[in-house]
């Protein structure tokens, strides 16, 4: 070896120590790192989870009936139909004054019986064409009259001098297309609307007369208006929505649907909290809790990836403005994804033909709830996509979007419920259907009004809840996790048992559990305590028989067994979704499942569940983390029925409660008989059960009841008829033997 | 042919004898214009007016005007008084006279403002290129193709409406209410602001029924209206008419004389130019200024 040579080595040598050197002072690796720290957390992947989901993003729900006909919103169209025709135009009108007219009427007057269409759609071709910047409205004939008392010739305020003419004519048959130059000063249809209904409010100070109080804004065609790349993804889609929709992003910041907590007005000793709901503190007992199960549970977020407790509330960025806005139809997002969609949907088809809500939209989340179809709700479910009027008669017969009663205003939705706190507005039947709501001035409908102050109306009008597709009545968690057990169908065709999930049992076209309800709810939240050894009410209303606020409200009774922490008296969170979960646990373990790794299972479940809850409420000072020990309670929930909605002749009929009106002696014991009413069978007729039945519904035990809602259950001393109502008592006991005729 | 001062004497007095002996009456030569007598007009009724900027909105649309920076449905804009723009052809205002209403409550009167289109424009008159016109069914139509930019219109106009497009360097125009002068051309036409209101505040028709409407109106509710249609007389009669139930003056309404405009300037320029006189005594004037001069500059010369 040359010494050139020696010398070259020696200096790549050196350099090549020196090197090796600095790297590993500079390399500070699993060396340095304590063994101990946990790795971070792996951010959530949309496309794994979409993926391990396996199935295609569901097709729209069909618009067919059960049969398969196409489905029609029967009083919609017959409504429309006729709001479309254009009968001749009226050019004479009789000159006389209001006075002359009701003179040369005397007996004649027209009556609210007269009445032949009692709801109308206000629209027409030549309307539209004069401006077409807002929807139809809904127009309520038959309970105007009733509010002017009959007093038809408020608004039809002259009569065509045609002999045979009308007395109540339609708008449309002298107010036709405006500035006719033969007929100066005679107002066209849309003026003649718009000063008659806006006139007669202001008046009267009452009805709307704000443009979106009544019409509903038409959407501007989105088409040219978005502008995005090929093939973009969900956050691309919310970014372009905030260009031009930045307000709509801030009220949704502090809405009850993108922070699922809220103000809680209407929960007892929670009047003044903002901070209740399912991202925080509320409990069930379907699925239980949302901490430590985000992905699964915040699929139904109108967001993107909530997938932990450090989700980002203040980041516009991840709102999700087409699960609401979607008119296509196609948007759906994955079960399991935190909220991310499908990514292979065409967002940039449907971010183009975004529009108002449908029942679709809002019925993808709140029809499914409890993981499934009609599982939660005894009064939604995804038959309201396309119900039949005898169904719905709101949504059936006159195709009502889900906004048109929870009227929205900057993206808070009013309404509430008995099973969440949250409540951004409340809505009752009477702010449309005033507190006189039957309105035939008949005899009947004096009593019928009475009852408002002490029922709700859903109490009658809807005596039976998942009418037509059965919900869950009882979920029993202390069976989970055999997966041994083969799941048997019950008659509704829904299955008794899952593994992961435990025993179930369904219940179609259910009788109510009736209770007094004054609007305010008790509700057990995470970290109170309570009685194990009773039945825990994790909500339940507040009311009572002496209570003037208080009405009887029907409810679907949600009962089963949870888990409840033996030491601390706590109802528990379970961890069952996700990595290290129940479900996880049990799902690698061979079948049968040993009752010690079922055992295990839930102790590893319940310390990951508590963690995580105390992790979201840090302020909660009842909050204990896992003893360790857990015990299985018997909970209950009250769930309010609001929806489902029969048609008149379907609800209940007198003799189905009174039971002293069921025999032969009926309204005849008070009043004269009268010939040209039959009382009896104004007293009997009621809802048909018989010919529910003969619909496939199952409600064969409900056929010749009486005493529906059971009085005595809610206080009373018997049929109030007989020993009087709760707060005034009639004198009819006395008449009660009385002979009729 | 040399033309000495007393030849330039002579023409200049054959040429006045000339223009003596035609003897025009001197109102017609001043005034030959008469409006058009079949017009369109819209009688706006302000006691009916609710204030919803729908006018506003379906002008933008049918004159492909520009986005609002505030969407039409913000009513809040009505919180400042403003003026028709290059980008605006007509707005509402707002005012409160002091009436109240049956909730004790101060009532609002809301106010259209627009090109009244007079029967006698001001700014056509001033128009030194004929680019304004009143056409026959109503309407004051601004011809672009013709238009110099002298902005002249916009002095003249007693309402102060022609707005120019000053943002708009290389081809700015004038800009106002068209009075949708296609859409009116067209059988069956109407504004696209009278189309659209929702409560027919705005009643579009022939000018002639349209006052005796408003007539009838006062007669059948005297106690609604102000007892003047504004715009029947003001600068001789405007396409645009108005009844309210407040005092004009207190809705922001001028007080205009009943002449037209151009009967005041048209007098004073076409008196001016009339029989040449003006300009004819004018040179007389310089030429005798020039002849007194010449002899006194004669006179020192021969002085000196």
């Amino acid at each position: 070896m040359s010494a050139r040579r020696k010398k070259f080595l020696t200096v790549w040598l050196v350099g090549v120590l020196v090197g090796l050197g600095l790297v590993l002072y500079a390399y500070q690796g699993p060396v340095a790192a304590t063994p101990a720290a946990p790795a971070a957390p792996k951010p959530f992947d949309p496309v794994a989870a979409a993926k391990k989901w396996q199935q295609p993003p569901p097709p729209p729900p069909p618009k067919v009936n059960p049969d398969g006909t196409p489905w029609v919103p029967v009083d919609q169209v017959a409504a429309l139909k006729r709001a479309h025709e254009v009968p001749p135009l009226v050019v004479k009108t009789l000159e006389e004054t209001q006075r002359e007219r009701r003179l040369r009427l005397g007996d004649k007057m027209p009556k609210m019986a007269d009445m032949k269409y009692p709801y109308l759609v206000l629209d027409n071709p030549m309307v539209n064409k004069e401006g077409d910047l807002y929807e139809a409205v809904r127009f309520m004939h038959k309970k105007h009259a009733a509010v002017l008392e009959g007093q038809c010739f408020t608004c039809h305020h002259a009569k065509p001098a045609a002999k045979d003419a009308s007395e109540t004519t339609r708008c449309v048959a002298c107010h036709q297309s405006s500035f006719n130059p033969e007929l100066p000063g005679r107002l066209g249809l849309k003026a003649a609307l718009h000063r008659q209904c806006m006139g007669c409010h202001e008046k009267r100070k009452q009805g709307p007369v704000g443009c979106t109080d009544c019409h509903a804004k038409k959407v501007p065609d989105h088409r040219k208006l978005v502008k995005l790349p090929d093939k973009p993804g969900p956050l691309e889609v919310t970014k372009e929505c905030l260009r031009c929709h930045q307000d709509a992003a801030n009220h949704l910041q502090s809405a009850a649907h993108w922070q699922w907590k809220g103000p809680s007005p209407f929960t007892v000793n929670g009047e003044k909290r903002i901070d209740m709901g399912k991202a925080t503190n509320t409990i069930n007992n379907f699925c239980v809790a949302l901490p430590s199960n985000w992905p699964r549970c915040t699929s139904c977020h109108a967001g993107y990836g909530w997938s932990n407790a450090e989700f980002d509330f203040n980041d516009q960025s991840r709102m999700d403005c087409l699960v609401c806005h979607d008119t296509t139809g196609t948007y759906s997002k994955v079960p399991t994804a935190a909220g991310w969609p499908f990514l292979e949907l065409d967002f940039k088809k449907i971010a183009q033909s975004v529009g108002h809500p449908s029942r679709k939209n809002c019925g993808d989340c709140h029809f499914q709830g409890g993981g499934g179809d009609a599982v939660k709700h005894g009064d939604m479910n995804g038959i309201l996509y396309y119900p039949s009027k005898s169904c719905d008669v709101h949504m059936g017969g006159m195709d009502f979007a889900c906004q048109e009663c929870h009227k929205t205003r900057n993206h808070k939705i009013s309404g509430r419920s008995l099973s969440l706190p949250v409540a951004e507005g409340s809505r009752t039947c009477q702010d449309c259907h005033t507190n006189k709501p039957h309105n035939g001035n008949s005899l009947l409908d004096h009593h019928l009004n009475r009852h408002v102050e002490h029922l709700f109306c859903v109490t009658c009008h809807s005596p039976v809840y998942a009418k037509c597709r059965a919900t869950k009545t009882w979920w029993d968690w202390s069976k989970a996790g055999r997966k041994e057990r083969k799941p048997k169908k019950d008659r509704y065709g829904m299955p008794d048992y899952d593994w992961k999930k435990g025993e179930f049992l369904w219940k179609e076209s259910m009788k109510p559990a009736y209770a007094w309800y004054n609007g305010k709810v008790e509700r057990v939240l995470l970290g109170d305590k309570i009685d194990t050894s009773k039945v825990v009410d994790i909500t339940k209303p507040v009311g009572g028989f002496r209570d003037p606020a208080s009405r009887i409200y029907p409810f679907k009774l949600m009962e089963g067994k949870q888990a409840a922490d033996a030491v601390n008296k706590l109802l528990l969170v379970p961890h069952l979704y996700g990595p290290g979960g129940f479900w996880a646990t049990i799902g690698k373990t061979k079948t049968p499942v040993p009752d010690k790794v079922i055992d295990q299972a839930w102790n590893k479940a319940f310390v990951k569940g508590m963690a995580e809850s105390i992790k979201v409420n840090p302020n909660n000072k009842g909050l204990k983390p896992y003893s360790g020990q857990y015990q299985w309670v018997q909970t209950r929930m009250y769930w309010g029925l609001t929806h489902e909605t029969m048609p008149a002749k379907a609800a209940l009929g007198c003799a189905q409660c009174h039971e002293s009106l069921a025999k032969d002696k009926t309204c005849c014991r008070c009043h004269k008989d009268e010939r040209h009413v039959d009382f009896k069978k104004l007293a009997h007729r009621g809802t048909d059960f018989e010919w529910m039945k003969k619909q496939g519904r199952d409600v064969h035990e409900l056929i010749g009841k009486t005493d529906y809602l059971n009085f005595k259950a809610l206080g009373y001393k018997g049929d109030p008829i007989v020993y009087g109502g709760r707060l005034k008592k009639l004198p009819l006991a006395s008449t009660i033997d009385r002979e009729c005729k | 042919m040399e033309l000495n001062r007393r030849r330039f004497l002579g023409l200049t007095g054959a040429a006045l004898g000339a223009g003596a002996l035609g003897k025009p009456s001197r109102a017609s030569a001043a005034r030959a214009y008469q409006p058009p007598p079949d017009a369109y007009g819209c009688l706006v009724d302000l006691s009916v007016c609710v204030g919803c900027r729908k006018c506003e909105q379906a002008c933008n649309q049918v004159n492909h005007l520009p986005e609002p920076e505030r969407p039409f449905d913000d009513l809040t804009v009505l919180d400042d008084k403003r003026r028709p723009g290059p980008e605006a052809f007509t707005v509402i205002n707002r005012y409160y006279t002091g009436r109240r209403d049956e909730r004790n409550q101060m009532a609002p009167t809301f106010v259209k403002v627009q090109c009244m289109h007079c029967q006698d424009p001001a700014c056509a008159s001033a128009c030194i290129v004929g680019a304004l016109t009143k056409k026959p069914n109503g309407a004051v139509h601004y011809d672009v193709s013709k238009c110099i930019g002298c902005r002249y219109c916009m002095v003249a106009c007693p309402f102060q409406i022609p707005a120019y497009e000053y943002h708009d360097p290389l081809t700015p125009r004038v800009r106002k209410c068209t009075f949708c002068f296609e859409r009116i051309s067209q059988a069956g036409g109407k504004p696209g602001c009278a189309q659209v209101c929702p409560v027919e505040a705005i009643t579009f028709g022939k000018r002639s029924e349209l006052i005796k409407l408003a007539k009838q109106k006062m007669a059948d509710d005297p106690g609604r209206y102000q007892p003047q249609v504004y715009g029947e007389k003001e600068v001789g009669g405007t396409s645009w008419l108005y009844i309210s139930r407040e005092p004009f003056a207190k809705v922001g309404f001028l007080k205009l004389p009943s002449q037209p405009m151009p009967h005041l300037t048209e007098t004073i320029q076409h008196g001016i130019f009339s029989y040449m006189w003006a300009p004819l005594s004018l040179f007389a004037l310089l030429g005798g200024a020039m002849a007194v001069f010449n002899r006194k500059r004669d006179q020192g010369e021969d002085r000196s």
